[in-house]
């Protein structure tokens, strides 16, 4: 973690950074991003496009799955509920299909990014 | 008298710095995962309670207080602050609970059972149901008072164990979400229907009693929300005239007397455009936004319910001055619909100045698990009026460095910049009426990150946001990397006696 030196619109910004494995966080001004290496971010979206896998969204644990293998699911069907925090966040199929495998059990802690359910794509669906 | 802390994070750093201040000797507990929280520093033993629910034990805590020698408990907020059968359980072990007696906490404290006293006692309540232990219940209820509905947790607060449900199909799923998020959160799962009355503001009132006398320290307006979680509170509200503010303090005093009130308690009232107000519940415990009313009082909260605990008098009722404005700095990502965002802090640098106070209860290094609530600071400001009080406190955010999770910060920024902020058109509705984008990346700012993503290391592999399951051994932060590995489990240079 370090300080870096700005100039944003003609005035000297104090800058805070800290790397991480994968990117670096950055704030200025009471703003905070986070900013992916190059690769990384290249490497998510080729795995996205391989897989119809439903990533945990956040850390947290699973409380109830909602769905079973083989089952087919409608757009928007609730398939895993997480909680963190004390809240609770429930991932729903982005789009109609089958569910192909559960990569989760209730109870389980799960890491962000995680895969928890993977869909296959129904062969006679129409786009919606 | 020894008082043990039944909580983490910020409020039990809070409460520790006023026991240590009145010269009380303490005792913090701990779960493993927040083993090497600030709150265990700051107490003169600490006492390991093992997995994650610890803090909702009752058993476990009432344990550590005996194994201590413990005379009195401070539940702070949330876990079994508003748990009457803990409150009992606490007096039948003759250990002081500091807050309301049981019989006042299930009086006031659970939803259902204050609607009762508030009708008793002519304060106007909102329409609904206080009987919904089934779904058949609940629908019913829903029915009769008409859609939308509010679902919420009889024993609870904060937003945890509720639902809106606008519609009727909406309903089955939103109720088994209650029930599961308010066991989860208070270890009760009962629930009551209300209407949803909007707009409206949310503006509360700060009381105080003794058992035989009870006081209000003035008003505080919590209308922004979300999710009915509160992200900014102030005192005074900019929407009430004097003639409402008296009547809600006058409203208040009178509940709290009716039922023998002892220690602090907050008074929560919906108010509607034409300041017409209804009760909406007590919250039977100090509140996560009481230092604006310690801002504006000069009263320390935590202090008077000690002196209260122990017999002593009520603070002679001073007239409030200026304006408070306290900001909650969560744990989420405003931009990824306020996910709870978990990870190691990198860096953290707070402002320190004049007018502006910090509670807080992290410190660098630590890592924020997905187990707690999300709360990581609060940033309150005085002001001598509203005006001066919101320029310090976006000055204050402007100024604080958290790194390492996503955080609300630039979120809190922009509501504090806000035209209807400035205004002072504050409703319970009107953070989800607005979009809140991402903060816009000026092109220095983004060649300076290309540059530190260059030319930085990661600090001895601190990781991304990595899970619970590092090796801790391994984290630079840590403070007891420089004790060799040597540890103290409890008893650490208290005040003695």
């Amino acid at each position: 973690m370090t300080w870096l030196d700005v100039e944003l619109d003609g005035k000297r910004v104090r800058v805070a950074a800290a790397r991480t494995r994968d990117g670096v966080w950055i704030a200025w001004a009471g703003r905070t991003i986070y900013v992916e290496e190059e690769k990384r971010r290249a490497a998510g979206r080729s795995s996205e496009a391989l897989h119809d896998e439903i990533r945990a969204p956040m850390t947290g644990k699973v409380v109830a799955i909602r769905v079973g293998a083989g089952e087919t699911i409608e757009e928007g069907t609730v398939l895993v509920v997480l909680e963190a925090m004390k809240m609770e966040y429930r991932l729903t199929a982005p789009r109609a299909g089958v569910v192909e495998k559960i990569q989760c059990a209730e109870g389980e802690l799960v890491d962000l990014g995680k895969a928890l359910v993977t869909l296959l794509e129904l062969p006679a669906a129409t786009p919606a | 008298m020894k008082v043990l802390v039944a909580n983490r994070g910020e409020i039990a750093c809070r409460i520790l710095h006023t026991l240590a201040e009145m010269g009380i000797p303490s005792v913090a507990v701990h779960t493993d995962v927040d083993r090497e929280s600030p709150h265990v520093w700051l107490a003169g033993e600490a006492v390991a309670l093992g997995a994650t629910d610890g803090y909702l034990k009752p058993d476990l805590i009432l344990g550590a207080a005996r194994a201590t020698g413990a005379t009195a408990i401070h539940p702070g907020y949330g876990f079994l602050s508003q748990n009457a059968a803990f409150a009992r359980a606490c007096r039948e072990a003759g250990i002081c609970f500091i807050g309301p007696s049981p019989e006042s906490m299930l009086a006031l404290g659970e939803k259902r059972a204050a609607r009762t006293t508030a009708e008793a006692a002519g304060v106007p309540v909102i329409p609904g149901a206080k009987e919904c232990d089934t779904l058949d219940d609940a629908k019913r209820a829903a029915d009769r008072v008409g859609y939308p509905i509010l679902l919420k947790a009889a024993g609870g607060g904060g937003g945890k164990g509720m639902r809106l449900v606008r519609a009727a199909d909406e309903l089955a799923e939103a109720f088994a979400g209650a029930k599961r998020e308010s066991l989860g959160a208070f270890a009760d799962d009962r629930l009551l229907v209300e209407r949803y009355v909007h707009p409206a503001r949310h503006v509360e009132v700060q009381i105080l009693g003794d058992g035989k006398d009870a006081i209000a320290l003035g008003e505080r307006e919590c209308s922004l929300q979300r999710r009915y979680q509160k992200v900014i509170e102030e005192s005074p509200s900019a929407a009430i005239s004097e003639r409402t503010r008296g009547a809600l303090c006058a409203a208040a005093v009178d509940l709290a007397r009716a039922v023998h009130y002892e220690s602090a308690g907050t008074v929560e009232f919906l108010v509607g455009p034409n300041e017409d107000f209804y009760f909406l519940e007590v919250n039977t415990r100090l509140q996560v936004e009481h230092p604006v009313t310690e801002l504006r009082t000069g009263i320390d909260l935590v202090g008077a319910q000690v002196e209260i605990a122990r017999g002593g008098k009520l603070p002679a009722p001073t007239a409030p001055r200026g304006h408070a404005i306290e900001a909650r700095l969560y744990a989420e990502d405003p931009y990824r619909e306020f996910l709870p965002a978990t990870g190691k802090l990198l860096m953290l640098e707070w402002p320190l100045r004049p007018h502006v106070r910090i509670d807080t209860g992290i410190r660098p290094g630590q890592e924020i698990l997905p187990f707690y609530d999300p709360i990581l600071a609060k940033i309150i400001t005085w002001g001598e009026d509203r005006e001066e009080a919101r320029r310090r406190l976006v000055s204050a955010l402007r100024e604080t460095v958290l790194l390492g999770l996503a955080t609300n910060q630039s979120f809190l920024l922009d509501i504090l910049e806000s035209d209807f902020f400035l205004r002072g058109e504050t409703y319970t509705t009107t953070l989800e009426a607005h979009t809140w984008p991402a903060p816009a990346v000026p092109e220095a700012i983004a060649a300076a990150a290309a540059e530190a993503l260059r030319t930085l290391r990661a600090g001895d592999s601190a990781g991304s946001s990595a899970g619970p399951t590092e090796d801790r051994r391994g984290d630079p932060f840590s403070p007891w990397r420089t004790l060799g590995g040597f540890r103290m489990s409890a008893n650490a240079a208290g005040d003695g006696a």
